[in-house]
């Protein structure tokens, strides 16, 4: 099988405004919210295999600052351009923006009891807002400072707030709204003075310490009560941009500006005395650039910067059980599909977050043997440079298999293109009108003949337009059906054009008949969330990808599991596939073959054999290609289901186009580094 | 005392003698223009001839009545001259002011649309009542901390339709904001990778370790495309024109 290496025109993914800017930690569902700089906010399940289930599109205006989860479950943000937004996580779009009538605002902060919120502006004020049950209401102002307010902190009392300025830190009473202490910092530094001196960070402990973090590259404890400084760690000689403190008030966890993050634990003085003091225990290297954002969950440290990596690193004496679970987790890749293939014209469209680009593939005409890289005789062509209309970020997009139709999605607009290829010429048309129930999509897909187009709608309903010469034709509606929103909703559609496959309820993988137009059946609910959805083209059988790597195959007809997924139940998945880290983005099918299942995910392709047998824990699971002068005895004996190919950099693509050729998209790490914003500079003895 | 005969005066009558018809005197009228068309320096001999005329002849026989008469006309036409244009002025700007008052007139919308707009939102005002509630609220609020807010509040107009599609705001604000942001865009970005910071380019960064190593390898990003731009471009169009050469020639041959 020949296979076309892709590297050549590798996706810019526009890597500057994909840095993290802040992260959230939720402790009730012990769920993470990640907000990028382009304004997207990404929700990940960490007790699901650090999955992201859920995202909201980002804004060209909108550059978050701050993110925090009140009262429970909701989730709230602030940034430059002045509004509050509250996100709500069951119809995931944005429920309301409030101005809070203070220029941008820089920080943000939910008191202890997450019934009130205060937020930190450009002009130096700081407002008290009440949580409300529908929404957040203005309190009032707190005495006003000169300078604006970067980092707030609540006493776990709920009773002081400090507040971390330029050059001072002020600790205001909030009962009375006025300010009690003002503590100001010094802008030295081993002899060099700054012009200004940035406090990035604040928390404020129950006995009254304030620990503050500043761009001279300190780390400082001062007392609120008196407003002196008591200990004071300089750690970096760039700025400490970031701060969070364990719930039991016994570490917290300091991010700098050259990508190394601090552990500082509270430790008695002597084995016996119960005198204690903060002492900075562990540096972690993980970040090449600023870590902008730290987070401290009861048994992890999770930090976030400029490099794009999310990193949790799990604290060995807080981790119960010592498996792998306590390794490291770095998240760089993207949990669900951007790109998407049509098969009858050798055409890949890749989403980007303002434009889409839709790609002929090049060919060769050469052969060669396994493992050869041929040289292409017709190079990729660039198709079609789409730009999207408005400020808002695309959420999915689809080509149809025969490339005619292109449709795409924005939080408030769908868009439906048809294409029309004449000798090489290509020419697009948009359809208008769109009906006003199709407004913002959760997933596109088009059926096999692309005579139908199916939309997920992010109100939970599921919807069906027959696609006509240049029109569509609204066929039905799918309403919503009971179970909360888990994750977002992904499709699957037959090739025969019979069943549709629709995810992301609690109630599990819902099965519904075109022809009848009505549900047939319900794959049973499984605790952690799908991943990948597909349907093999005649046995009908629903392949379905969880986040916890196992893989079911469930028969549409029958009703039932398969008899070769109750086997592989029973035995159970190898022990070094269930410790992968990336999740299943796509499963595919041998049109001649049905017995193969491929499958992808970041780091590894695979071919899944259902007629050789399982492995189980002791076989090795990842086989090399075996040479060609080993006996046949060997190959009998290691030979099982599971085909592990690794040779590919990271992959974000990966499918058949047709018998004898698969296309791979590579996304090199290196070129996500090389276009990453300046780091701090490193001084090396000998360079 | 002897009435002697005014002479022409070497120097030309004031200008305020032409001027004020009303109050100079029939008589003075006379010498006055007199005055004017003789007013030159006479240097003796130069000034002779143009004053011969008038010492030779008798002096000219004017009745008070008809010079009275002349006066009055000239009076008259002048007045007239006056009113008629102060009259086209007049005219003038009335016919400005309508000009205005009709494009003021066509800048408004239709009167049908006002008047549903001033119903609907008389309809609408319960809905309302809290937004503009917790808005005031807020700029008393502003106005009571002594801030000198040029904001003020967006007022929500519902539109006539059903639909809710469109939303009045003010511009003036929306500059306002959109300059704060870009403000505070541009302090965070001086923070970060303003002069203070000790910022290092990403292949200086990466390619750090590999000066280091026993066997000095070359940097992370060694070639940069972007050099010699012009001279690329350049090749590629020869290495064109060469090709289309040559394959003229494998064709001609």
């Amino acid at each position: 099988m020949p296979i076309f290496n892709l590297s050549s025109f590798s996706k810019r993914l526009k890597d500057k405004e994909w840095g993290i800017r802040c992260v959230a930690y939720n402790n009730q569902s012990n769920r993470l919210a990640v907000s990028r700089t382009d304004g997207t906010v990404e929700i990940y399940n960490l007790s699901a295999n650090y999955f992201q289930e859920k995202f909201f599109p980002g804004h060209e205006s909108r550059a978050t600052e701050a993110l925090c989860w009140a009262e429970g479950q909701r989730l709230f943000s602030a940034g430059l351009n002045g509004e509050i937004l509250e996100y709500d996580l069951q119809a995931l779009n944005i429920k309301y923006a409030l101005d809070a009538f203070g220029g941008p605002i820089w920080s943000m902060a939910a008191s202890p009891s997450g019934s009130q919120l205060v937020v930190g502006c450009e002009d130096g004020s700081v407002k008290l807002f009440e949580v409300t049950p529908e929404k957040i209401q203005f309190a009032r102002n707190f005495d006003r400072q000169k300078s604006r307010i970067l980092s707030l902190s609540w006493h776990p009392a709920g009773t002081h707030i400090a507040a971390g300025s330029i050059d001072y830190i002020s600790v205001f009473d909030v009962k009375s709204g006025s300010i009690i202490r003002k503590m100001v910092l010094d802008r030295q530094h081993l002899g060099v003075t700054k012009s200004r001196c940035i406090v990035w960070g604040v928390a404020f402990l129950s006995d009254g310490t304030v620990i503050s973090v500043d761009s001279v590259g300190k780390v400082q404890l001062w007392d609120s009560a008196t407003g002196t400084l008591v200990k004071s760690h300089l750690i970096a000689n760039a700025d400490v941009q970031s701060i969070a403190v364990a719930d039991q008030e016994d570490s917290f966890v300091v991010g700098t500006a050259e990508g190394t993050v601090f552990h500082f634990q509270l430790v008695s003085v002597t084995s016996s005395s119960s005198e204690k003091q903060w002492v900075r225990t562990k540096p972690f290297q993980h970040h090449t650039h600023d870590v902008r954002t730290v987070a401290h969950s009861p048994t992890a440290l999770i930090s976030g910067g400029t490099d794009t990596h999310l990193v949790i690193r799990p604290l060995m004496e807080k981790v119960e059980v010592k498996n792998y679970d306590a390794a490291l987790r770095k998240i760089t890749f993207p949990h669900r599909r951007l790109i998407s293939c049509s098969k009858r014209r050798q055409l890949l469209l890749f989403q980007f977050a303002h434009h889409l680009e839709l790609w002929r593939l090049g060919s060769t005409l050469a052969t060669g043997k396994n493992g050869d890289t041929l040289p292409l005789s017709k190079n990729a062509d660039h198709l079609l440079h789409l730009k999207t209309k408005g400020p808002e970020n695309i959420i999915c997009s689809c080509v149809s298999q025969c490339g005619s139709w292109i449709a795409y999605s924005t939080a408030s607009r769908f868009f439906l293109y048809r294409l029309k290829y004449e000798h090489d010429n290509i020419s697009l048309q948009r359809v208008s009108k769109m009906p006003a129930f199709l407004q913002s999509a959760v997933h596109i897909l088009f059926s096999e003949d692309s005579r139908k187009l199916f939309v997920a709608s992010n109100q939970g309903s599921l919807h069906i337009l027959h696609l006509l010469e240049g029109s569509f034709k609204h066929l039905h509606t799918f309403q919503p059906q009971s179970g909360t929103v888990e994750a977002m909703c992904l499709l699957a559609v037959s090739p025969d054009g019979n069943w549709l496959a629709a995810s992301g309820t609690s109630a599990g993988v819902h099965v519904y008949d075109l022809n009848h137009l009505k549900l047939h059946c319900t794959v049973p609910a499984y605790n952690f969330p799908v991943t990948a959805l597909a349907i093999a083209p005649n046995t009908n059988n629903l392949v379905i990808a969880h986040s916890d790597q196992q893989v079911f195959e469930f028969s549409i007809p029958d009703k039932q599991y398969t008899d070769w997924s109750r086997a592989v139940q029973k035995q159970g998945f190898h022990q070094l596939w269930l410790q992968r880290d990336t999740p299943i983005t796509h499963i595919s099918f041998h049109p001649k073959r049905p017995m193969h299942i491929l499958l992808h995910d970041a780091y590894m392709f695979c071919i899944i054999d259902k007629a050789l047998p399982l492995p189980n824990d002791k076989t090795v699971l990842y086989n090399p290609l075996p040479p060609k002068n080993e006996s046949d005895v060997f190959l009998r004996r290691t030979a099982h289901a599971f085909k592990i190919s690794k040779i590919y950099k990271p992959l974000l693509f990966m499918d058949l186009l047709d018998e004898r050729t698969l296309v791979a998209v590579e996304r090199p790490l290196d070129d996500i580094i090389a276009q990453l914003p300046p780091p701090i500079k490193k001084k090396k003895f000998g360079t | 005392m002897v009435q002697l005969r005014p002479r022409s005066s070497r120097v030309p009558a004031p200008a305020e003698a032409m001027v004020d018809e009303d109050q100079l005197g029939p008589e003075e009228e006379e010498e006055a223009e007199h005055g004017l068309l003789l007013g030159q320096p006479s240097s003796g001999a130069a000034a002779e001839p143009l004053d011969e005329d008038d010492d030779d002849d008798a002096p000219e026989e004017l009745t008070f009545a008809c010079a009275q008469a002349e006066a009055r006309e000239e009076e008259l036409r002048v007045r007239e001259s006056v009113r008629r244009d102060k009259t086209l002025l007049k005219e003038k700007r009335k016919r400005r002011e309508e000009l205005f008052i009709e494009q003021k007139k066509r800048k408004l919308l239709p009167d049908a649309v006002l008047e549903q707009l001033t119903t609907a939102s008389e309809a609408d005002i319960k809905k309302s009542q809290e937004n503009v509630k917790v808005h005031l609220k807020k700029e008393s609020e502003h106005i009571a901390k002594g801030r000198n807010s040029k904001k003020v509040k967006i007022q929500e107009v519902h539109s006539a339709s059903q639909n809710k599609s469109y939303l009045a705001v003010r511009l003036k604000d929306q500059e306002l904001r959109d300059s704060r942001q870009e403000a505070a865009k541009h302090f965070i970005h001086n923070c970060l990778y303003g002069s203070e910071s000790k910022r290092t380019t990403v292949n200086k960064f990466l390619s750090l370790n590999n000066k280091r190593l026993p066997v000095k390898k070359a940097a992370a990003q060694f070639l940069n495309s972007t050099w010699g731009a012009q001279k690329q471009q350049n090749a590629r169009r020869f290495k064109k024109r060469w090709m289309a050469r040559k394959m003229k020639k494998k064709t001609y041959k």
